[in-house]
């Protein structure tokens, strides 16, 4: 379980840390075992900086995070992030790319190959183990991405934004392809974006937060039955949580 | 061969051609008697590698200087580069340095060099140093600086040490840098061989070029220059391929 309990982050705004901007502040929030969470709110709102400390990838400096138990204070083996970017070594094919994490934490070779090539195939990249990433369209590379998270085998999966970049049409194949893995081995996953549609259609509860300094609104219950199929969006459920997230968005909205 | 190599081997020919051309109709038409032909040059050039011992000692001789002194730039460039790339308060000590020896004009400072280290050897060494390490560095730390942030985040969140950061990523990412400030390093390094040799040590190849052009033989000169100029390209041309190999997955990049 991850716990965050009255956590601020402020970032300096000078080299000598005079000054600063407040990104989080007294945020509270739970994510139970194997659920998974959706954070949604308007830009700045510090989203990406509570996924980054989660990941133990900043500092923070007051409250505590926690998982099972343990303070965060870097980075752990039981995370992988998936980034927003997708993070690829343009140098490296993807069979090393995916590789990268479990070498890291130092999996004899043969082990990383066939564990990268058994989540290559579960991604659909099957045949692609050579290509650089740019000979790659986006929605792969971004599955090379969530490969390589995959091939550590986290507990806790951290998505950051990860279809953000990527267009309408390779959005909803890659929900829809997250959203079949995660049936098969339900991992804890905090799934940052900024796409109501995708909040709702993913998430168990959907953390809503407000603009700059981010607090946490209110976390939505979303009881969609699962396995979720696309017929969802057109229930009345899905729209209801959707044009209530929508009212607490434009309402936050400063223009 | 691939049908582009082809066209670009066929272009570049035609460059050479137009040039040399160019070169015949104004040697005809200039009344300057010491002006040699492409064809003098190209026969002296045999001369000098066939006929005449002194260049291949000239070039021996030369050559000590060049390689010595472009392994020391690159022994100096590519460390400070590096860690001037990645530690702020070692950029902050070299980065007023860097920019000095950028702007700087080296060639004023060799009569001080040669005052400080003699005629011998290590002077020609050090001027070749002066002229190419501070490429090295530059590109090499732009390359170290321009590495994704993201990709060290993401090394980072699978627990990487900084040992495991500098190998998978932060060298790998600056390595097409690295190799542009090598090229870049390398003809200076040739510049600062022939330039010194030429300026006060007379030894090596300068020495030839002086010696040629003392007795009016300017077809040798000529042929000197091309000697040098042919090298410079045979060396750049096999680092090109080692580039090639090892970063050719980057775009094309160089600063200097």
């Amino acid at each position: 379980m991850i716990r965050v309990r009255g956590l601020s982050k402020e970032f300096a705004t000078f080299e000598n840390g005079s000054g600063g901007v407040l990104a989080l502040s007294n945020i509270d929030f739970e994510v139970r075992d194997n659920e998974f969470i959706t954070v949604i709110g308007p830009s700045g709102c510090g989203k990406t900086t509570l996924l980054r400390i989660i990941a133990g990838l900043i500092p923070y400096d007051q409250g505590e995070v926690t998982i099972d138990g343990r303070p965060v204070t870097g980075p752990g083996p039981e995370r992988a992030v998936v980034f927003q970017n997708f993070a690829l070594m343009p140098w490296a094919d993807v069979l090393t790319n995916v590789t990268f994490g479990l070498d890291i934490r130092g999996t004899p070779k043969d082990e990383c190959q066939a564990k990268a090539r058994e989540l290559i195939k579960q991604v659909g990249l099957e045949g692609f183990e050579k290509r650089l990433p740019k000979e790659l369209s986006g929605g792969m590379q971004q599955r090379v991405g969530l490969a390589r998270a995959l091939a550590v085998n986290p507990q806790i999966l951290l998505m950051d934004e990860p279809f953000g970049a990527l267009d309408e049409q390779t959005r909803r194949l890659l929900q829809e392809q997250l959203l079949r893995l995660w049936e098969q081995e339900r991992k804890t996953v905090v799934f940052i974006t900024h796409s109501m549609d995708e909040a709702v259609m993913l998430g168990d509860r959907v953390t809503l937060m407000t603009p700059r300094p981010g607090r946490v609104k209110e976390i939505i219950d979303v009881p969609l039955k699962r396995p979720r199929l696309r017929d969802v969006e057109m229930s009345s459920l899905f729209l209801e949580v959707k044009e209530y997230l929508w009212e607490n968005l434009r309402a936050m909205q400063v223009e | 061969m691939k049908n582009g190599a082809v066209r670009d081997w066929g272009l570049r020919l035609l460059v050479f051609a137009v040039v040399v051309g160019l070169w015949e109709i104004f040697v005809g038409y200039s009344q300057n008697f010491l002006l040699p032909r492409f064809t003098e040059m190209a026969s002296g050039l045999f001369h000098l590698l066939f006929r005449d011992h002194r260049f291949w000692e000239a070039l021996y001789v030369s050559n000590q200087a060049l390689l010595l002194g472009y392994a020391v730039s690159l022994l100096v460039g590519i460390p400070l580069g590096l860690a001037a790339g990645r530690l702020r308060w070692m950029d902050r000590i070299v980065n007023p340095y860097v920019g000095v020896l950028l702007a700087m004009p080296v060639a004023p400072l060799i009569p001080i060099v040669i005052i400080a280290l003699g005629l011998g050897l290590s002077s020609r060494v050090f001027i070749v140093v002066l002229f190419a390490f501070v490429f090295i560095t530059v590109n090499t730390r732009a390359g170290v600086r321009n590495v994704e942030p993201s990709l060290i985040e993401m090394a980072k969140s699978f627990g990487a040490s900084e040992a495991q950061i500098w190998r998978r990523i932060v060298l790998p990412s600056a390595m097409p840098a690295i190799f542009a400030g090598m090229r870049i390093g390398l003809g200076r390094s040739i510049t600062g061989m022939v330039m010194v040799e030429l300026l006060l040590v007379a030894s090596g190849l300068g020495r030839l070029l002086l010696e040629f052009s003392g007795r009016m033989q300017s077809d040798l000169v000529f042929a000197t220059v091309l000697a040098v100029i042919i090298e410079a390209i045979a060396l750049l041309t096999a680092m090109q391929a080692i580039e090639r190999r090892i970063a050719g997955w980057a775009p094309d990049i160089s600063i200097g």
